[in-house]
């Protein structure tokens, strides 16, 4: 719908998230301007994809290939996942399919459609071809093959959300004490004593699916422990009341959250397993809070 | 291309009355007889001109179907007008192609849904948003369930804009979507709309902020929208 214009420069340091493309992107600098001013607060993940047939040939090779931007974000930041897709058409203005990179040739992005993650699947549909499958609950499949331009790091973050999205958010816990990594795009090597034990780019970390593997196995063991099969735990900046109410600054742990706190490096296996906001410095501040805001936000 | 407003419009109303159509029809002046259930938003733009100024309509095509319709209601923020659609036919045999085994609904059921989505809209907007009513489908005139006049005494105990419309052949989508832009823009002229307000679900161009900021008897020539689209 909008041609990006002479976007304002970023103001925060770039972190490999943004020079990857998948933060900080075209989408999300669409729907955060004033004309769309939608999830303001919240990060969107977002490649750039070519849509294809079932097979992974191109779509239309009459008119060339279709070219969509496809994000994640969450309606309420301090949600722990994703709820929203993001589906956004990309288009040159003079056909320029080839010179992505070419400085000038800006793509015109229009956002498309906003579906609740509820009513998508997103699988991985071909891990060497990069391919992405996308089913609505109306049925409506889409395959999206990841833009030749991302190196192979980016597919693995999808297919890190896409576990996410499946099996649900590995562990939670209301224990400010445990302190948790932000965002889906592991940032780099810290700045900070403090961060330095679990941020470095997965690809440059063999021992990344078997951290994931060990969270998603305590996952696993706290849902048994929990008797829930998903959880609705986020943090709220605002209310002090609220985080008052569950208890969050109680610094004993609920015996759901503490066999896993125990056992395993947790910050290194949920660093890249949770979804959420990214400046480290709200960690003080930020107790994940027990809340039924997020469903309320989409509630009746 | 650069405009001098922005207008965001919502459509709503029952499931299968046409909402995704009209929204074609208006946008690629196109006519899809089977389109895919909305869920979520989908979203359409388009330029008008009124009173020789270029408008942008964005315009958010929402679900109809009672089981997507939550999230709509988080939609209603930031719209300055609301095209409110029922089906002037609403036969079982059209709703019982499109909800499939979730609840039947029965003649007239759009037309009387309409309180219920009008409430919604005013609970959940601004209350200067503009809502057209349009009674769609006026090309199957031989299935017509709700009278014309019907539609016209609804609009008139509510306050709302009428028209029927079919997106089938066109008839009168042009004039829903624009005379309500018209509606909008004579409200901004008189002031009723605060421009700079972005619940309004108004944004001025960039070039015409300074020159426009006065209508509403609001400063600040907020920059939105890049101009472009």
């Amino acid at each position: 719908m909008s041609k990006i214009p002479g976007l304002p420069p970023e103001v925060r340091e770039p972190g490999p998230g943004v020079e990857l493309g998948v933060e900080d992107g075209l989408l999300c600098q669409l729907i955060h301007s004033p004309e769309f001013n939608l999830f303001s607060d919240s990060v969107v993940f977002e490649s750039i994809f070519i849509q294809v047939t079932k097979p992974g040939n191109w779509m239309d090779d009459c008119e060339g290939p279709t070219t969509v931007i496809l994000g994640v974000t969450s309606s309420v930041p301090s949600l722990p996942l994703p709820n929203i897709l993001l589906m956004a058409n990309v288009t040159w203005p003079q056909g320029q399919f080839s010179t992505w990179s070419t400085p000038g040739s800006a793509p015109v992005i229009t956002l498309s459609r906003i579906l609740p993650l509820k009513y998508v699947e997103l699988r991985i549909y071909d891990r060497l071809q990069r391919i992405l499958r996308v089913r609505t609950v109306t049925e409506k499949i889409y395959y999206l093959r990841l833009h030749e331009k991302y190196p192979e790091t980016v597919f693995q973050f999808w297919t890190r959300l896409v576990n996410i999205l499946q099996r649900g958010l590995s562990i939670t816990t209301k224990d400010p004490r445990i302190r948790i990594s932000h965002c889906l795009v592991p940032k780099l090597p810290c700045r900070s004593a403090e961060t330095s034990e679990s941020s470095l780019p997965s690809s440059s970390r063999p021992s990344e699916s078997s951290m994931l593997l060990a969270a998603e196995q305590n996952s696993d063991r706290f849902l048994n422990l929990s008797g829930t099969s998903q959880l609705t735990v986020h943090r709220n900046t605002n209310s002090a009341t609220e985080i008052e109410t569950f208890n969050c600054k109680d610094n004993t742990s609920s015996p759901a959250s503490s066999p896993v706190i125990s056992n395993i490096p947790m910050r290194a296996a949920l660093s890249h397993s949770l979804w959420e906001q990214e400046n480290a410095d709200e960690y003080h501040i930020q107790a994940p809070v027990a809340s039924s805001l997020g469903e309320n936000f989409w509630g009746p | 291309m650069a405009y001098a407003y922005l207008f965001k419009y919502i459509i709503i109303g029952d499931t299968g009355v046409g909402k995704s159509c009209l929204l074609l029809q208006f946008t690629d002046k196109r006519f899809q007889p089977v389109h895919d259930l909305t869920i979520g938003v989908e979203f359409g733009a388009r330029m008008i001109t009124i009173d020789g100024k270029q408008i942008k309509l964005q315009i958010w095509d929402t679900a109809g179907q009672e089981s997507f319709r939550s999230i709509t209601r988080s939609y209603y923020r930031g719209a300055a007008g609301a095209l409110l659609v029922y089906d002037i036919t609403s036969t079982r045999e059209n709703t019982l192609k499109i909800v499939i085994g979730l609840s039947l609904m029965f003649r007239r059921d759009t037309f009387n849904h309409l309180t219920t989505w009008l409430e919604d809209a005013r609970q959940h907007s601004n209350s200067n948003m503009v809502i057209m009513l349009i009674g769609n489908k006026s090309d199957l005139e031989s299935r017509r369930e709700v009278k014309k006049e019907e539609g016209e005494a609804f609009a008139r105990e509510h306050g709302l804009i009428f028209m029927e419309t079919s997106a089938k052949t066109a008839s009168n989508v042009e004039e829903a979507f624009i005379n309500t832009a018209k509606e909008i823009y004579e409200k901004i002229q008189e002031g009723v709309f605060d421009i700079n307000n972005e619940a309004n679900g108004i944004k001025i161009g960039p070039q015409h902020a300074a020159t426009n900021a006065t209508h509403a008897g609001s400063q600040g020539g907020q920059q939105a929208g890049g101009g472009c689209c």
